[in-house]
């Protein structure tokens, strides 16, 4: 099929091409044919697509063209030194005091100095750095990469395929369970760059894993984040997926997580987000064995002229599963929240079971909640549904807690709180639960007991 | 003591209170009752500082402070507290994080220290089984899914927790079944004394069987229009609101 000509709107949109035209012999797998032509037919996707903008319908409140004005160079690792005091100071100490085995990429580059590899290697988990792994794969990575509920006509993930220069291949063999979280660890943002990683995690047969993603700056530098995580849940497999964005304010976020969940599977995601100035999190899964569940979560908290986009796409290719997603944004100032959930059910996924819920609370007349819910059903025996609600503090009950005592200030961050929490009590893992808790009443500038 | 003065409420643009006058000494219990719309809920209200209520003339103190310059918190600081009609539920905020909140609140602002943990849970399981209330009920949130009683008798708790000397009981007794009213009626006598005043504010003589009033007072129109003993009650409940003018009955509402 000969690809239409696409001609180039903006600067950006062409820069991105001419930065991989330039890059193409110095990233990671340059000499190795099988990424060479991954990367090949990823740029041509992304050069038939070009930037998404405001009339393609799945960024219509998130127009990329018009806010990404140019590309900034790509990352390049230089081990630059990190210590744990910046580690603690980007992540927030909560997060750092988390009981985790550690893995951090730092410019790209899995870095060996700050990630417990060999705790890893003992529990039985196999970790392979991207950047070398590119260049030799094993074997399962080769039967992976870019292969897990593929997004070919997703720019912004083709883009990636094709630019990615780092990230993390881990797998979790038949019937692990290991006796902590593994904490991945993002971390950018020391000179202005574009950060493409990707990174692919395999939770192989009756296996089962905690798994926090941080993303976090190390300065308030300008950031261009696209990552990628593909993610296979096994059969009988199950997985706690959490997200922290916590990005500086400079920040752009561009992060996919690609999905596949295989028969009896449990996936279960949580994305927390207070930092960047433009985000999107996507996540397309998908289900493809029988009798399945996907429980996706989050929150988003934002201020200023903060702009967070949360696009969901859930496919029911195969009959039994369930799918129940709830996310709730709090919204001050002029920030912008977004919510897209898309929830398709293919031809004979009967007895599907798929709701959605989003809800905002605005704490400014300025503020704006954007929510699109799309239903597309080809099964007859399914059950589906959706809501969405945008509300303000209901002054009622502020009133309630004054005349309680308690002042106003503490009432208002109790309530938010109280509304954040009912999403962020759907995490099992008890020390990430209350980590996220004291996240969003840090955000609130309160402390609760 | 409290004392209102003159007191001329707008809610909605719409005059409610014209020109109230009350006092209420330490130590004793005033009843409120009237008919519909009289302005019952609204001096409630007042007092405990709600907003878009407005008053366009005339003073309230309580032990010769101004309540009427102070927020809603301020006014529990100082010791008054509302039990509400309609106590309000609140998904995601435990009851008991809810209590611990406004005690240790209203002690760090009466300069007091905060209640230890082990005294703060000895306090509540104490008062919580003397109410008859289900310990469970203190994990679930904020009176969601509480019975009307279980509401009442969970405002009746609070008050006991934070310790007020002013307590507003807003129709503490609607929608009650007889057995109901006993315990939440023996919840307020036993906070009953000589340095707490109590305001009870009633549509019915019913709660007042319970707990037997100093002065009862009755409201019409906005204003006091009648006061006396506890027997006034009993003639109110054989007359009715008729010589008061129901308001209801002329179509306005509270």
């Amino acid at each position: 099929m000969e690809l239409p000509v696409k001609q180039f709107q903006t600067r950006a949109e062409q820069a991105y091409v001419d930065l991989f035209a330039a890059a193409e012999q110095g990233l990671p797998g340059a000499g190795n044919p099988w990424i060479a032509d991954l990367r090949a037919k990823a740029i041509d996707a992304y050069a038939a697509l070009g930037l998404p903008h405001r009339r393609v319908e799945a960024w219509k409140y998130t127009d990329l063209r018009s806010r990404l004005t140019e590309a900034l160079p790509l990352a390049r690792a230089t081990g630059v030194t990190v210590t744990e005091a910046e580690l603690r100071q980007a992540l927030g100490v909560e997060i750092a005091d988390l009981r985790v085995y550690r893995l951090v990429i730092v410019e790209g580059e899995l870095r060996a100095d700050l990630s417990d590899l060999a705790s890893l290697k003992t529990a039985g988990v196999e970790v392979v750095s991207l950047t070398e792994a590119l260049q030799k794969p094993p074997r399962w990575l080769k039967d992976t990469l870019g292969k897990i509920n593929a997004q070919d006509r997703d720019p912004v993930v083709a883009l990636n395929l094709a630019l990615m220069s780092g990230g993390v291949g881990l797998r979790i063999g038949k019937s692990i369970t290991l006796d902590k979280p593994v904490h991945l660890v993002h971390l950018d943002g020391g000179e202005p760059a574009s950060v493409v990683t990707r990174s692919v995690v395999l939770v192989e047969d009756g296996a089962s894993l905690d798994l926090l993603e941080s993303y976090g700056s190390l300065g308030a530098r300008e950031l261009q984040r696209n990552a990628v995580t593909e993610v296979e849940v096994g059969n009988k497999a199950s997985l706690n997926h959490i997200k922290l964005q916590r990005e500086g304010e400079a920040a752009f976020h561009l992060v996919t997580w690609l999905v596949k969940l295989d028969t009896d599977a449990n996936y279960k995601a949580f994305q927390f987000s207070t930092g960047g100035a433009l985000s999107r999190s996507q996540i397309y899964a998908a289900f493809t064995g029988e009798g399945s569940t996907l429980d996706v979560s989050g929150a988003l908290l934002m201020r200023g002229h903060q702009h967070c986009d949360t696009t969901l796409i859930v496919e029911h290719r195969v009959p039994r599963c369930t799918s129940r997603e709830l996310f709730k944004a709090v919204l001050d100032n002029e920030a912008r929240g977004v919510f897209q959930g898309k929830i398709i059910v293919s031809p004979g996924a009967q007895k599907t079971d798929g709701k959605q819920m989003a809800q905002a609370l605005l704490l400014s007349e300025t503020a704006e909640f954007d929510s699109k819910p799309e239903l597309e059903i080809f099964a007859d025996d399914v059950v589906c549904g959706h809501g969405s609600t945008s509300g303000q503090i209901d002054e009622d009950l502020l009133f309630y807690l004054e005349a309680r005592g308690i002042p106003e200030r503490e009432a208002r961050a109790l309530l938010i709180q109280a509304f954040v929490g009912e999403a962020v009590e759907r995490i099992e893992h008890e020390g990430l639960r209350e980590t996220l808790l004291k996240a969003s009443a840090k955000w609130l500038g309160v402390t609760f007991d | 003591m409290l004392e209102i003065k003159n007191l001329h409420v707008n809610v909605d643009g719409r005059e409610i209170l014209k020109g109230l006058d009350l006092v209420l000494p330490k130590g004793q219990v005033h009843a409120i009752m009237g008919p519909n719309g009289s302005g019952k809920s609204t001096l409630a209200y007042v007092l405990a500082g709600k907003q878009d209520y407005e008053v366009t003339a005339g003073s309230v103190t309580w032990n010769e402070q101004d309540l009427l310059t102070m927020d809603p918190s301020e006014r529990a600081a100082a010791g008054v507290f509302l039990a509400f009609q309609y106590p309000m539920e609140i998904p995601g905020v435990a009851t008991m994080t809810f209590l611990r909140a406004a005690a240790n609140a209203v002690r760090k602002a009466r300069g007091e220290p905060e209640l230890s943990t082990p005294e703060f849970l000895r306090f509540v399981r104490e008062k919580a089984t003397a109410l008859k209330i289900d310990p469970e009920m203190l994990r679930r949130p904020l009176n969601v899914g509480f019975s009307g009683g279980e509401k009442k008798r969970n405002e009746i708790l609070q008050m006991a927790l934070l310790d007020p000397s002013l307590c507003v009981l807003d129709e503490t007794d609607s929608g009650l079944d007889i057995d109901a009213v006993r315990i939440v009626a023996e919840g307020v006598n036993a906070l009953r004394s000589p340095d707490r005043a109590m305001l009870v504010i009633t549509h019915y003589q019913r709660l007042l069987n319970y707990i037997v009033p100093d002065r009862v007072h009755v409201l019409s129109d906005g204003r006091v229009a009648r006061s006396g003993g506890p027997e006034l009650a009993l003639e109110l409940e054989e007359s009715g609101y008729a010589e008061f003018g129901d308001a209801a009955r002329n179509g306005a509402a509270a």
